[in-house]
């Protein structure tokens, strides 16, 4: 068993454990985008960091990908954290505002601008959906391409997947498209297409006709608006 | 080759190799660079020719060729080096090389091809006295000019494998992890881990199935960086030995070589070392019979940046994207397919066999403690010696900068050192003296980094390097890490948007916070480091952003949106020399006056005196040729059209009854003032302290340069009837500024300029004979005074000392004249056409003097005691200092003396100024807000000379001009201080037709000037202006940099066809 102090609290959990699961298993709570249970940790999001170490060795690390390691001082609400963790939901607000997700997350810790140049994304990269695929749906039918801005996701060739069962998943874990697709309840989901077609993160240019027949269709709208 | 089969065996072949070299070295080698670097730059076809010269003339038997890999010196590729004399023969050219060879067999010198410092043309014969390779320790790369990489051999003759001998004999790891713990070292790539610690650590870990990887890191992505390249190039075999070391301490079974694709004949020259190292029987199963397996690979890389970092380089060499991942667990533990993994540099590995060979006793002898050995630097930038440098660590950065890159390449000054590559920082000259190792440059908020040194001088616009910087990272995060994929993208859009003068001051916190949570919150040192190049500018050059930021200036000329057309925006009153330029070029010579006089109401004077930033900035001049003569074309124009053309656009005042206004000073700036206020319906009344009115104008600047009746026409157009001009009043004496606010004038100008040398603080300063320059020179203009007799000297080395050792020589009693300087003639601040033209009429130029002391004879001068300098450390400002040789003193015989070392305002009328309580600075000039040229005291203000010091006429002009926009702005009772806008061009002039253009041949006009003889005695003007064709020709030159703001847009139609073809 392995012994770290989180928030001036000892915390005793077994090794491998991550410090994300460590803070949850005590109570602290800590923001996540691209952390799902049951898939891998990724830290692409970098909203769940957290303070490690003391004096001018500390820094931030994503405790949804750190180990606990023995003695450790960890930090989970700090000045640090709080400030750094405002500016990624600031910068994902500035990409991807029509996310309720994100919304939600702003609201909560109390991020009411963002200040650079407004886009409307519909994806962050979180890859949740790649690893849905991968790890739950055993398809790995979508996957990453490219690097820095040009970075995305979607199948090889961009040719309709062969492996692809239509299942939905990548669309269900969406932080990004939660809202374009299911509305914001999914009960009151306007047309449901999306959880049966082709992921609309994968087929961009397509997506407009393929809701299309589905009339009125929320994704529309909002790509009009 | 045969196979070693033994430890034994292979010492006895290495010890024949090495007894053999000794015999074979008796002829003549030429020694070529054939790295990347010398490839590009044709060595290649100089190898082609010698090889055919040896060959058609039987020559083999005398004389031997090596091809090396790159010997650092790459600014001076493609070149020769001739062993056993180490003559350097630089930059060849193909029909030089013959003579070489002749030159190396018959064992001459060829001096007109020898190795020349670019700087004072000295000859050096021996490649070691070169400054650039005599402050160098090249224990690494020293070794590749003696090497020809695909020959193992030459490793061999040059003491190579002799480490790995000594491992083989007794091979134990710990003593091998115990020697490089105490050499000390660390790591090359940049972190600076310490070696001796991470092989402890791999050695340690525990693999499942006890294989272990060793991973020589050769991944250099950095723009400006290629050490490891070349190391690999030139010297694969010391990677090998190193690689073959550590696989022995750590217990490696597997050695990979990492290398970028890019790097062809890096991968090259590793496969055929690697197969003649298999060859041998050192490397593969059982080497020479130790019974320990080691083999390396190469595994090429597809050439992305981040695969530089160790976790994504592992990514990468299994096969996957390569994008890092959280550490711990930290490759010694987990790394290729989770087996322990130990990756190292390529510099790193290379210092290893010097280390085991030499002992590491010996090693830390170099460098500093806690940063031992050699560091080798790619010096890449606005320096005169590119190449690469390897320097012990701890040596400071001047010493690499100035000593071994030899300074600045043009005029000027070096700024700034970026070290690190993208992910590093710069480094501010006036940080020069700092030791380059890990800690200090960390603490600057840089890092070592791979070694790149990238050298930045005045033309480098800070937020432009970072901006390209930010434009590289964005493009090659891997895109994993929210804020290192979006925070470099998002730092990117507010560098632009600061260079393209869009941003607000808010945008530089937001700039700044928004680096500081990349750099915290992001996974690899890839993000970590990203915002280094934004915070180190910021902390250095914050100055810089906030000029782009509030004043929409770039002062390297470098941010095209802020710059618009160099000539215009150089120009203090903002010119549009594009314009008139242009006008020319189409012969219509009276719009081209109206654009000059619109901007300036002294084109005559300024077509003769302008000290042309305009022609500084121009890019024909900043792209490698001569810059347009625009002053001369403005010449052409004022000489040729009357200012009459031109009928300057008047309103009048808004209300029934004027204001009025004092200028006190008729100088330009003064004039400049009462001029642009009368247009706007203002009455203003002009004092002037002498008899005539132009100021500096009329008593300083001689009238071989600019005419008087020039000056007094071009007065005169200015005194129109709101403008009333008062000489012989002068502040103080016939009035006050309190008085004139009293009496009826709304404002005051204070335009007095600054008439009074700084004296020399000798003694017997005050003895007969010597002059301050401005008294010299204004006796003789005002009163016609000849002060100058027998022999003269003028001490300075400004435009003022040039005027007055030129205004001596034209003097009826003077013999001779001579300027005394106390740098050389390349740091004196005058123009070097005045300089020129100076010399051609006689006068004598001293340099390197400090004059120490004053002889007279009852009481009149008759020597000036001066001590020799030389040129010592370079000082912050990037000029080498004078130092004096002691016992150098001798005398100088005058009879007279003008000290020209710099002018202030003087008591006379500063202390009138000062008594009615506006406020003066320690330089004792007036002190104004730079914004709104008002003084401390409302309705008050200055301009020109009186509250800089001496400047040039047209910034006297263009303070004047702002001075006449905020007084109005003033009596209007408007906000003084108002946001700024770019000065971009906006009017579209066609061009000439592209026949005319091209029909135009030949460089830049040279400014036709009297004959010597007959300008020497007299005064009448020496510069004459230049023909009507001589004008079109050289209009004709201009690059048209307007064109890319004013050229009306195509049509849409136009566009869209080429567009519709490429689509299918």
């Amino acid at each position: 068993m392995i012994t770290l102090k989180i928030n001036g609290l000892k915390v005793t959990v077994e090794p491998g454990t991550t410090l994300l699961e460590a803070a949850k298993y005590v109570g602290f709570p800590i923001p996540t985008l691209c952390h799902m249970e049951g898939l891998s940790p990724y830290g692409a999001c970098r909203l769940c960091v957290v303070e490690i170490g003391e004096g001018s060795r500390s820094r931030l690390v994503s405790s949804c990908t750190y180990p606990v390691e023995e003695g450790l001082v960890v930090r989970t609400a700090s000045s640090r954290v709080l400030r750094a963790r405002r500016m990624v939901i600031e910068l994902h607000l500035a990409s991807c505002p029509q996310s309720k997700v994100i919304q939600d997350l702003a609201a909560k810790h109390g991020v009411h601008q963002q200040r650079f140049h407004q886009e409307y994304e519909d994806c962050i990269l979180c890859g949740l959906c790649v690893r849905m695929c991968e790890e739950q749906m055993m398809a790995k039918a979508i996957g990453f391409r490219g690097r820095g801005e040009n970075r995305s996701i979607g199948t090889p060739f961009d040719i309709q997947s062969d492996v692809c069962r239509l299942c939905g998943g990548c669309i269900y874990v969406c932080p990004a498209c939660t809202l374009r697709c299911t509305y914001n309840e999914p009960e009151k989901a306007v047309c449901g297409a999306c959880a049966n077609l082709r992921p609309p993160c994968v087929e961009k240019d397509e997506f407009d006709d393929m809701m299309c027949y589905m009339d009125p269709c929320v994704a529309c709208e909002i790509k009009k608006n | 080759m045969e196979k070693s089969l033994s430890v034994k065996e292979f010492s006895r072949f290495r010890q024949r190799i090495l007894s053999e070299r000794d015999t074979e070295y008796d002829k003549p080698t030429l020694v070529i660079c054939a790295g990347t670097g010398g490839l590009a730059s044709g060595s290649n076809d100089v190898i082609r020719v010698i090889k055919r010269y040896i060959l058609e003339r039987s020559m083999q038997y005398k004389i031997q060729l090596r091809i090396t890999g790159c010997q650092g010196f790459c600014e001076m590729d493609p070149f020769i080096l001739v062993e056993p004399g180490r003559q350097l023969y630089p930059k060849l050219k193909m029909e030089d090389v013959p003579r070489v060879i002749e030159a190396a067999v018959g064992g001459y010198i060829v001096d007109e091809l020898i190795y020349k410092d670019s700087r004072d043309q000295k000859c050096y014969h021996c490649q070691n006295d070169i400054p650039f390779f005599g402050k160098q320790t090249r224990t690494i790369l020293g070794n590749n000019e003696h090497l020809d990489p695909i020959r193992i051999f030459n490793y061999i003759e040059v003491g190579g494998y002799s480490a790995l001998e000594k491992v083989l004999s007794s091979p134990d790891p710990d003593r091998i992890i115990e020697e490089v713990k105490k050499s000390q070292i660390r790591g090359r790539g940049g972190a600076g881990f310490p070696t001796g610690k991470k092989w402890e650590l791999a050695r340690a870990s525990k693999s499942p199935d006890g294989q272990k990887f060793i991973v020589c890191n050769a991944d250099e992505g950095d723009p400006g960086a290629y050490m490891d390249r070349s190391l690999l190039e030139g010297n694969p075999h010391v990677i090998i030995e190193g690689m073959i070391i550590a696989g022995i301490a750590i217990g490696a079974t597997q050695g990979l070589i990492y290398v970028r694709s890019e790097y062809p004949l890096a991968i090259k020259h590793a496969l055929i070392a690697l197969r003649q190292a298999r060859d041998m029987g050192i490397l593969g199963e059982n080497i020479l019979g130790t019974g320990i397996d080691f083999d390396i690979e190469v595994v090429r890389g597809a050439g992305a940046f981040v695969c530089g970092e160790e976790t994504a380089l592992i990514k990468s060499i299994e096969g996957f994207m390569g994008e890092p991942r959280q550490r711990p667990p930290y490759p010694i533990e987990k790394g290729i397919r989770n087996r322990p993994t130990c990756i190292n540099n390529v510099e790193t590995l290379a210092n290893i066999p010097v280390i085991i060979d030499k002992g590491a006793e010996e090693y830390i002898k170099v460098g500093v403690p806690g940063n031992t050995g050699t560091k080798i630097f790619s010096l890449v930038g606005k320096i005169r010696n590119t190449g690469l440098v390897e320097v012990p660590l701890g040596m400071k950065i001047s010493e690499v900068v100035y000593d071994i890159g030899g300074g600045a390449v043009g005029k000027a000054r070096i700024k700034a050192v970026q070290t690190g590559g993208p992910s590093g920082g710069c480094i501010p000259a006036s940080m020069f003296d700092m030791p380059i190792d890990y800690d200090s440059l960390a603490e600057a908020g840089s890092i070592m980094g791979s070694g790149g040194m990238i050298v930045m001088d005045e033309n480098t616009c800070m937020v432009d390097m970072a901006k390209y910087f930010m434009s590289f990272l964005k493009d090659e995060s891997c895109g994993k890490c929210f804020t290192c994929r979006k925070g470099t993208q998002r730092m990117y859009e507010i560098l632009d948007d600061i260079s393209k003068g869009k941003a607000t001051l808010k945008d530089l916190d937001l700039l700044e916070e928004l680096a500081y949570a990349v750099k915290d919150t992001t996974m690899c040192g890839l993000g970590q480091s990203a915002p280094n190049p934004v915070l180190s500018t910021l902390r250095y050059f914050r100055k810089e952003y906030e000029r782009h930021i509030v004043d929409k200036r770039c002062d390297a000329f470098v941010c095209k949106d802020l710059v618009g057309a160099p000539c215009q925006s150089a120009c203090p009153v903002g010119t549009q020399a594009w314009r008139y330029v242009a006008h020319i070029a189409r012969n219509e010579y009276e719009e081209a006056y109206s654009v000059i006089r619109e901007a300036n109401p002294f084109p005559s004077v300024c077509a003769r005196v302008c000290d042309h930033l305009c022609e500084e900035r121009c890019r024909l001049g900043t792209s490698g040729d001569d810059p347009v003569a625009i002053r001369a074309l403005k010449r052409f124009v004022t000489d040729r059209i009357d200012p009459s053309t031109y009928v300057p656009a008047r309103k009048p005042w808004p209300s029934d009854s004027p204001p009025s206004v004092a200028v006190i000073g008729s100088g330009p700036a003064g004039l400049t003032t009462a001029h642009y206020l009368s247009l706007h319906g203002c009455k203003v009344t002009v004092f002037e302290a002498e008899s005539e009115p132009g100021g500096m104008l009329y008593c300083a600047i001689p009238s071989y340069r600019l005419p008087r009746d020039i000056i007094r026409k071009e007065i005169e157009s200015l005194l129109d009837e709101n403008v009333t001009l008062k000489c012989n009043s002068a502040l103080g004496r016939d009035f006050t500024v309190a008085k004139l606010l009293d009496g009826g004038y709304s404002a005051v100008l204070l335009a007095m300029g600054a008439h009074k040398s700084r004296p020399l603080q000798l003694e017997n300063e005050d003895a007969d004979g010597i002059y301050p320059s401005i008294e010299f020179l204004k006796a003789f203009n005002l009163r016609d005074e000849q002060l100058a007799k027998g022999r003269v000297g003028v001490i300075g080395g400004g435009n003022s000392a040039i005027d007055a050792a030129r205004m001596a020589t034209r003097q009826k009693d003077v013999d001779s004249v001579a300027i005394l300087y106390r740098r050389t003639r390349e740091e004196m601040p005058a123009f070097s056409e005045e300089i020129e033209a100076a010399e051609q009429e006689g006068v004598e130029i001293k340099t390197l003097l400090t004059p120490r002391k004053v002889l007279t004879t009852k009481g009149h001068l008759s020597a000036l005691e001066c001590v020799r300098n030389e040129l010592g450390d370079t000082d912050s400002s990037g000029r080498r200092r004078p130092v004096p040789i002691e016992d150098t003193e001798h005398t100088i015989e005058l009879d007279t003396l003008i000290v020209a070392i710099s002018e202030d305002s003087g008591t006379d009328c500063i202390s009138p100024a000062k008594s009615s309580g506006i406020e003066i600075t320690k330089w004792n000039t007036v002190q104004i807000d730079a914004k709104t040229m008002q003084t401390n005291k409302a309705g008050v203000f200055a301009a020109g000379d009186v509250t800089t010091g001496p400047n040039t006429v047209i910034e006297a002009i263009a303070a004047g001009k702002k001075a006449a926009f905020m007084i109005e702005r003033y009596l209007l009772g408007g906000e003084l201080a108002q946001p700024v806008e770019p000065t971009l061009p906006k009017v579209y002039v066609e061009p000439a037709s592209a026949d005319m253009v091209e029909a135009q041949e030949g460089g830049r006009v040279e400014t036709p000037r009297a004959s010597v003889d007959w300008r020497k005695r007299n005064f009448a003007e020496v510069e004459v202006s230049l023909s009507a064709q001589e004008a079109t020709r050289e209009a004709c030159r201009c690059l048209r940099c307007d064109l890319e703001f004013t050229k009306p847009k195509e049509s849409e139609e136009q566009h869209a066809e080429p567009a519709a073809v490429g689509g299918k």
